[in-house]
């Protein structure tokens, strides 16, 4: 939405004239120093992949990713992924409607909110020092940054016939894949959240919020919105939400300008077997706020920066599991792009710069002149509804809430392809047929 | 670290703080090569069912000034507040405890500018106001500032102590102390070993009790006893501008 006064529209423009020509620097290499040596993690995984980025902790975001740049092995120029991605709120509404904590803007999960990286919270890894971001900065252990196997990253059992020899010979690809993991722990009372980034070697990238600690002490209630705890059913643990929302930034090989569009796979009638299902797909070019359906994905496209195939690069949105508060009209929409602006900071009590509008309060607020999106940014919600049980005590095991980026188009192929199916890039099939 | 570095890093076992020190300063450089620090003497496949590892950067002390989207240094933090902290504001503006200056809060990197400017915020309790202090580090000069009424940011830990203080001496706190009681076992004496975490309070319009909450400035408390327990007195609210107490209906 466009309410930027003066001062900041001119340090726009300005910013907006020096990435012009930072652009072509960027293609050969991230510029120089998006960040100092303390800042700035670079690491290569075993499969050869290397993610570049720059970090920091902010005293209400917590953890903040910014220049975030892949390289792979197969393809070794480093093109930037993202200009920033942090959080962006964290609600926490009970089912009582007594409580609620904006646990973001009204504490923060940087600052004094920040715990010491120590115990088991980095085994194998290595632990960052840095600022904890407060009003008085301390520099502590924050951040852990570490590689952890992920699995299977792919499993091929190719068949082949050798003409010289006449003999079927058969190869086993099997390969295990990587994350490059980024982590910081905030303490806000009796809860304790985890923020993680997992940068994977085939260049997806999962943000992810993980809460344990224990539950609120005293918040008990009802059979209608808790469950017993302790001896038979006399004191009931208070249901609640953590509603969360992540800012998501994308400057796709340094060009930025992303397209944001909507894809809808549809039912449309019956083929020889089975049903026939239709993907449409429709450029959102205005501000707006978006729910999941069945069959349906977002994606920003670089409309300047294609892959080797001259396809468009983008990434995919890949939203998992979510509940929705209904408390807020802010926390219904799963998503919202938004056109960028400096004044939009929190999806919600985002009113606390006295340089920006009183009235902007919300990502509703942000996207109600539905501005054209020539440079967009992603608002992702994911929300839990904890339902407390026995094993939540104590302490509580670890719960998960996030989604993925996935990259759609961004290299040619599998950016972890073996040098043997290096020709498997589209149709190859003899006859033309499909199969 | 340094101990697993000095048994995997370095196969030709020259184990010397000198050699673990120049690593973490090498590896800055070395990691740019798609190369995976291995353990010596095995192959890689032998290796999968071991964490692989990443670079263990040794500790260097904070610089004094930071670059591009680093976090703000101490220095600069220190360096910045002293010219947002402007004559006028420092006599006109009173902080949480009623003294001359303003409540300073908190201290963000501008993100959005060419050069590297810090943003600084202090709340005045004498106006209600937010000021925001723009300060462009490589100058020192104060850049821009801007002020508005209605605006809570997170308080201070000041803040957090103060609000405890006048929570304890109003008799609303009696549940809480009877809370204490019950949590620790002793009668609560004083705030010594007592550990505030302030929530920020802002009324939405079907909220009662506090509807001034929001121009005034209000926190909930969550409270922490030197034993570990966590008291919950989250339904009353400390107005700090009004220097009181209330129960939410």
């Amino acid at each position: 939405m466009r309410y930027r006064k003066i001062a900041g529209a001119a340090a726009l423009l300005t910013a907006a004239t020096l990435s012009v020509t930072a652009v072509t620097a960027a293609q050969a290499a991230p510029a120089a120093t998006p960040c100092g040596a303390s800042a700035m993690v670079k690491e290569t995984l075993p499969n050869g992949t290397t993610w570049q980025l720059c970090w920091r902790i902010n005293d209400k975001a917590g953890l903040v990713l910014d220049h975030v740049f892949v390289a792979t092995k197969r393809y070794p120029e480093q093109v930037q992924v993202l200009d920033s991605i942090r959080l962006a709120q964290l609600n926490v509404p009970y089912d009582t409607g007594d409580t609620e904590y904006n646990d973001l803007t009204a504490i923060g999960l940087g600052s004094y909110g920040l715990e010491t990286i120590t115990g088991d919270d980095c085994k194998g890894g290595s632990v960052r020092q840095g600022s904890d971001g407060g009003g008085d900065p301390q520099v502590r252990d924050v951040l852990c940054v570490s590689a952890e196997p992920r699995g299977l990253a792919y499993r091929l059992h190719e068949y082949d016939w050798d003409e010289t020899t006449e003999e079927q010979t058969e190869k086993v690809y099997s390969q295990e894949g990587h994350d490059l993991v980024l982590r910081t722990i905030s303490k806000l009372g009796w809860y304790e959240y985890v923020t993680e980034y997992r940068l994977h070697d085939d260049g997806q990238i999962s943000a992810r919020l993980g809460a344990t600690g224990d539950l609120a002490p005293s918040e008990y209630s009802t059979a209608d919105n808790g469950w017993p705890l302790g001896k038979e059913a006399k004191d009931y643990s208070t249901m609640h939400y953590h509603n969360a929302f992540w800012r998501v930034d994308f400057n796709i090989a340094g060009k930025g300008g992303e397209k944001v569009e909507q894809f809808d796979t549809t039912t449309s009638g019956r083929g020889s077997m089975a049903a026939a299902l239709t993907t449409t797909h429709k450029t959102l070019g205005t501000e707006g706020t978006f729910t999941k359906a069945n069959q349906r994905f977002w994606r920003l496209v670089s409309p300047t920066s294609k892959n080797a195939d001259g396809h468009q690069r983008s990434y995919e949105l890949a939203l998992g599991a979510s509940d929705k508060y209904e408390g807020h009209p802010e926390t219904k929409p799963d998503v919202t792009f938004s056109q960028k602006n400096l004044c939009e900071k929190w999806a919600s009590d985002n009113a606390a710069d006295p340089e920006c509008p009183l009235d902007i309060k919300t990502v509703v607020d942000f996207v109600k002149d539905k501005e054209k999106l020539a440079d967009p940014v992603m608002w992702v919600r994911v929300g839990f509804h904890h339902v407390p049980r026995d094993e939540d005590q104590s302490p509580m095991p670890m719960h998960w809430q996030g989604f993925d980026l996935v990259p759609r188009d961004f290299t040619e192929m599998n950016p972890l392809t073996p040098a043997g199916r290096e020709g498997a890039n589209g149709n190859t099939s003899d006859d033309g047929s499909q199969g | 670290m340094e101990d697993r570095y000095r048994k995997w890093g370095w196969g030709l076992g020259i184990a010397t703080v000198t050699a673990v020190t120049s690593f973490g300063v090498a590896s800055w450089q070395a990691n740019a090569a798609p190369s995976t620090p291995s353990t010596p003497g095995t192959t890689s496949a032998a290796n999968t069912a071991e964490q692989p590892r990443v670079s263990d950067p040794s500790r260097v002390p904070e610089a004094a000034a930071g670059t591009g989207s680093d976090p703000l240094t101490g220095s600069e933090v220190d360096k910045a507040r002293a010219i947002a902290l402007t004559p006028e504001l420092a006599a006109n503006a009173t902080d949480v405890t009623g003294k001359a200056g303003p409540e300073y809060l908190a201290a963000d990197l501008d993100t959005d500018g060419t050069g590297r400017e810090a943003e600084l915020y202090f709340y005045d309790y004498k106006t209600g106001k937010l000021h925001k202090q723009v300060v462009d580090l490589a100058t020192g000069k104060l850049a821009r500032s801007f002020a508005a009424t209605g605006m809570q940011p997170p308080a201070s830990e000041q803040e957090a102590k103060v609000a405890l203080d006048l929570l304890i001496a109003d008799p609303l706190s009696a549940d809480f102390k009877t809370a204490y009681q019950k949590a620790t076992g002793e009668q609560l004496t004083g705030t010594d070993g007592l550990v505030p975490t302030a929530h920020i309070y802002t009324a939405k319009p079907a909220d009662r009790g506090a509807s001034q909450c929001g121009t005034s400035r209000c926190v909930q408390l969550i409270v922490k006893t030197g034993d570990g327990h966590f008291i919950n007195v989250t339904d009353l609210i400390v107005d700090l501008s009004g220097r009181k107490i209330a129960r939410l209906k």
